[in-house]
């Protein structure tokens, strides 16, 4: 009799709690976005899966000694996992559309205002009773508005371990929505004739001035924040592999392989976070409510941007691309495309939103940098 | 610290973050415009003769050639059409 009630507390249904069935449902839930709503599948069908594995009882997988537990300590906790994601993602960005038409890094610039907003918007929370963020929670929270997911790990890594479940899922999740969240508004802040409005065809961009981007990036990092140089070095470097045409094999292993088996592991590290304890938490409501607030500030401070480069600009601008300038690469500007293809049927923008988009990964990396200096 | 004290930190952490993106990102502008310049000047020397071909050329606009190889294209495509 002993020998099978042991065998009874052993099993899982003897030591489900309330919350973790719930961690459990919401890893579900996350696997239901992934699987039948596509909503970035890549990273929330680990981080769901993630999510349930973490919540199982007795086999304890994200305690000392489990599984997830070594996971998150060598890629998460150390940085090392988003960095080499920004890696992957440096060696598949092309910057020939920003290099052809450098002023688009301004409305990369004014997306980050997104991000700085909701930092005063995060401290402005505590007045609500249940929310005690410090300034380094507040600074984790706003990067969601540079919705850009390693950023945001790696972020949160540094300044609030505490609230990266949360965090990351906000930034995937509301990345995954930038066609719901965006479009409106744009539409509302723009005229029909400024979505109308057509830009002229980019230059062509020699292969030299490309090689020699990431390495002035760099150069630049270095000199004057080297607070960034982590995110930007390990991006440039995947730039320059790509760019150099000389490491075809390692390029592409780079924006393939490394980046695919990251992938995993990064998305079951940020799913072990989600836990009871630290997810259902009011501060979660909380961090969820201002990643969509930094993701609209964020469209909109692009948009105003864009407007008024086009006020002063010989060549016109549409105030549409400044939506870009909040990275979320590629989907932004493929959203952008789409908002000006229906206001004119002939006007393909994508191009022309390439460079804000891939201006706001390179913004964000400098907005975390410098919250990382002043902050961290 | 008190909220008070936290939300005036915020807000010049706002104000400073916005004004240090900016620069970095606008000394980047001028950086690319000046290499984008330099490469340009650097490299006209070297592939002087095919620019110029290349300028006569288009100055000439679409050559007769191949104006009569589209229309006859088009022509075509029209009468499969019907």
């Amino acid at each position: 009799m002993d020998g099978l009630l042991n065998l009874w507390h052993a099993t899982g249904i003897a030591n489900f709690t309330f919350p973790a069935l719930i961690m459990i449902a919401v890893g579900c839930l996350l696997l239901y976005l992934a699987i039948a709503r596509s909503f970035e599948p890549l990273l929330l069908l680990p981080i769901g899966f993630g999510a349930i594995l973490t919540n199982i009882p007795v086999a304890g997988l994200s305690d000392p000694g489990g599984l997830l537990y070594y996971v998150y300590h060598i890629g998460i906790d150390s940085g090392v996992f988003p960095l080499l994601i920004f890696m992957g993602v440096g060696a598949l960005t092309d910057f020939s559309a920003l290099i052809a038409n450098p002023r688009m890094l301004l409305l990369g610039a004014a997306a980050q205002f997104g991000i700085f907003a909701t930092l005063f918007g995060a401290i402005l929370l505590n007045f609500i009773p249940g929310f005690e963020f410090s300034l380094q929670d507040a600074s984790a929270i706003a990067i969601i508005g540079g919705a850009d997911g390693p950023t945001a790990i790696f972020l949160a890594s540094k300044l609030a371990p505490d609230l990266l479940g949360a965090i990351a899922v906000a930034a995937y999740s509301y990345m995954a929505l930038v066609p719901i969240i965006q479009p409106p508004i744009m539409r509302a802040l723009t005229t029909k004739e400024e979505r109308e409005i057509q830009m002229p065809q980019l230059r062509a961009v020699s292969k030299k001035e490309k090689i020699i981007f990431p390495l002035m990036v760099l150069s630049l990092t270095i000199l004057f924040l080297p607070a960034a140089t982590p995110l930007v070095g390990m991006f440039c470097l995947g730039n320059l592999m790509r760019e150099s045409g000389v490491v075809d094999r390692l390029s592409n292993s780079a924006q393939n392989e490394i980046i695919n088996i990251t992938t995993i592991f990064l998305g079951l590290a940020v799913g072990s976070k989600l836990a009871a304890d630290k997810f259902l938490t009011v501060e979660t409501i909380g961090i969820l409510v201002l990643g969509a607030l930094a993701f609209a500030i964020g469209t909109a401070s692009g948009v105003f941007m864009a407007k008024g480069l086009n006020k002063f600009s010989k060549s016109p601008i549409n105030p549409l691309v400044g939506a870009a300038g909040v990275s979320a690469v590629p989907m932004a500007a493929r959203v952008v495309n789409k908002v000006g293809l229906e206001s004119n049927p002939h006007n393909f923008l994508l191009m022309h939103a390439m460079g804000p988009n891939v201006a706001g990964v390179l913004g964000s990396a400098v907005a975390a940098g410098i919250l990382l200096a002043i902050v961290g | 610290m008190d909220i008070g004290g936290l939300l005036s930190t915020a807000a010049s952490l706002m104000i400073t973050g916005m004004i240090g993106v900016f620069i970095f990102l606008t000394i980047l502008i001028s950086a690319v415009t000046l290499m984008s310049r330099l490469m340009n000047r650097f490299d006209e020397p070297n592939s002087n003769e095919p620019v110029r071909a290349a300028k006569i050329h288009s100055q000439q606009g679409v050559p007769q050639a191949h104006i009569a190889a589209i229309s006859a294209a088009i022509a075509q495509f029209r009468n499969k059409q019907k």
